[in-house]
């Protein structure tokens, strides 16, 4: 076991996944960050398009292109400084650029982290072009193209599926599921690469870009809509803090008191399982796990338990929110409903996007046009819920210390030190809330709130936000997907030993939390609305 | 098994060399303490104050349409 009495509060800085994902996203964030400088080195990223293979007659290449046009380098786009050098960069160079320097970042967090390198680059190779291939694949106007994408391409009507980029994730799931589930040696191989913690929590920072450009974004449209935009997420910021709050106080001793009295399991694993379920999966069981001091095996078994319900939620939940309740009625209360149910930050913010492109492409949908969501606005909305749930492992942790110390056990001689929160924390949480907090800067600082004269920083903010809130967070979140299928084996919910493990947490979660989630969420967040961005 | 291969669950796989030890963790519940009935009390009145002060101060709680 690690001797955890000498550290420091940096000790893991370079060793943890947690920090790597603060390093790997705030180095991107950096490297955007310069395009306001008048340097572009983001562009690069190479970003998926929806395509047939062959236009039909009298179609245009606009939303719809041909294979040979399906991907391109965002810079080509976005980019005010060297738009000419990322076009011609082409769709299999942006890919390689990304490879190779994707694969550099994160061998150096790798190497690091003290993983198998030769394993580690092998992985990641096999995952990064297994992750683009699906991408392309999920990209098809089949699977991702809306009624508005036909029209604007001048196609004629035909059936599509309409899931927009929520297709490549639950294609890029369903490959990882295969692989984890029929190819065990081949998903043993890949698992050192296979991270969705690692990749999720980067994808979370770069997240924080995306809501903090949300308003430049909406500034583009008016200025008016730019201050709308970035109301609305510092309403979600506080609404998601007390919801979080109430919720989370419900849901432990609610947990507990199912696990303990109807399922007469003991104190240490009920404690380890009402945080597991109740607050944020596996790093919650693992910290409750230290704190009561109970077996490891019961932390391992609960994180287990956590990943695989997190991913029957994942494909459960967005499209029950979506199609069912509360529809697009009140999008953000299933946002904010889907972060306080689903117990890891991957399947959650996954969820979030998947939801994110499923009620964007049905409002769209059902109002012909007339209502569009700007994306990401549902994805942070869950996400938010989350990261406030996230900061509370620490806090929670360090209070059930304390309880099984001084009262429950009543360890003579013992003390905790107030120094287990700061260990405790999530620290990708720092780089979300920095690169967030940073672009909201840049927007009413010298982006004076989307005035004229502030346009023109506005616009070189947006060619360094764009390639990493789009391309990179999305590229990290179909990783994501692809990752927690590989290392989801569903054969352990059969496993016998999971037997009485797999009722709590299907009776506790579907009977428990996810009903009082959506009642809490209601509670804070009904009523709230998404600006409309089509043009009127 | 290593102890990073064990914390590192998700990438393990089977659990079954622990089977022994996961039944001694489900069994054996000790007796229902009265801390437990305040812990758990208090949680939830702590939640109502929570909720009291969320639903008057949010303004996008419930309370304010």
């Amino acid at each position: 076991m690690t001797d955890l009495s000498n550290r420091k509060w940096y000790t893991g800085m370079t060793t943890q996944e947690d920090w790597w994902a603060v390093w790997l996203g705030l180095g991107f964030f950096c490297l955007g960050l310069l395009t306001l400088a008048g340097v572009d080195l983001v562009g690069w990223i190479a970003y998926p398009k929806k395509w047939v293979f062959s236009l039909p007659e009298g179609a245009v290449a606009k939303k719809i292109v041909t294979p040979d046009k399906a991907f391109y380098a965002l810079g080509g786009k976005y980019s005010i400084t060297a738009k000419g050098f990322y076009k011609s960069l082409g769709p299999i160079g942006s890919i390689l650029v990304t490879y190779l320097v994707f694969t550099v970042a994160t061998t150096i967090g790798a190497y690091f982290m003290k993983w198998n390198i030769k394993r580690y680059i092998t992985g990641w190779t096999i995952i990064f072009f297994l992750t683009y291939l699906v991408w392309f694949i999920g990209h098809h106007a089949f699977f991702a193209a809306t009624a508005v994408d036909l029209k604007k391409s001048k196609f004629p009507d035909m059936f599509t599926l309409s899931l927009g980029g929520g297709a490549s994730f639950i294609l890029a799931l369903i490959v990882g599921l295969i692989i984890g589930n029929f190819f065990k040696g081949f998903a043993s191989y890949l698992s050192t690469a296979a991270k969705p913690e690692w990749f999720i929590k980067t994808a979370i920072v770069f997240l924080g870009v995306k809501v903090g450009y949300l308003p430049i974004k909406a500034a583009a449209s008016s200025a008016k809509l730019g201050k709308e935009v970035a109301g609305l997420t510092g309403e979600l910021f506080i609404a998601g803090a007390a919801a979080t709050v109430v919720a989370y106080l419900i849901f432990w001793p609610g947990v507990y008191l199912i696990s303990r009295k109807i399922f007469k399991l003991p104190r240490k694993t009920a404690a380890v399982l009402g945080s597991g379920i109740s607050i944020c999966g596996v790093s919650a069981a693992v910290a409750t796990g230290g704190a009561v001091r109970a077996k490891p095996v019961v932390s391992i078994m609960v994180s287990a338990l956590v990943v695989v319900w997190a991913v029957i939620e994942l494909i459960i939940l967005p499209g029950f929110f979506t199609h069912v309740w509360p529809r697009t009625d009140d999008p953000l209360v299933a946002g904010a409903a889907m972060g306080m149910s689903v117990k890891t930050d991957g399947a959650d913010a996954a969820a979030g996007e998947l939801m994110d492109e499923f009620m964007r492409t049905k409002i769209e949908r059902d109002t012909h046009g007339a209502v569009q969501w700007p994306e990401g606005i549902i994805t942070v909305s869950a996400v938010m819920t989350k990261i406030w749930i996230d900061m509370f492992i620490g806090l929670w942790a360090f209070i059930l210390a304390l309880l099984w110390v001084y009262r429950i056990e009543r360890r003579p001689g013992e003390r905790v030190m107030a120094s287990e929160v700061w260990h405790r924390f999530p620290k990708f949480v720092l780089g979300y809330f920095a690169a967030w907090f940073i672009y909201l800067a840049i927007f009413f600082g010298p982006g004076h709130a989307g005035a004229p004269e502030g346009m023109d920083v506005l616009k070189a903010a947006t060619a360094g936000a764009v390639p990493v809130e789009k391309g990179m967070r999305k590229f990290f979140f179909m990783l994501t997907f692809m990752s927690l299928g590989i290392i989801t084996d569903f054969k352990k919910l059969r496993e016998a030993q999971f037997g009485k493990m797999v009722w709590v947490y299907f009776v506790a979660l579907f009977l428990f939390i996810i009903p009082v989630a959506i009642l809490i969420a209601y509670i804070f967040h009904h009523g709230m609305q998404i600006p409309n961005i089509a043009p009127q | 098994m290593q102890e990073e291969e064990k914390k590192e669950i998700s990438g393990t796989g089977s659990l079954t060399g622990e089977a022994l030890e996961a039944e001694d963790v489900l069994a054996g519940a000790e007796p229902w303490d009265p801390i437990e009935t305040k812990l758990v009390v208090w949680s939830f009145i702590a939640a109502l104050i929570a909720l009291i002060i969320g639903l008057l101060v949010v303004p996008t709680s419930i309370f304010f349409h």
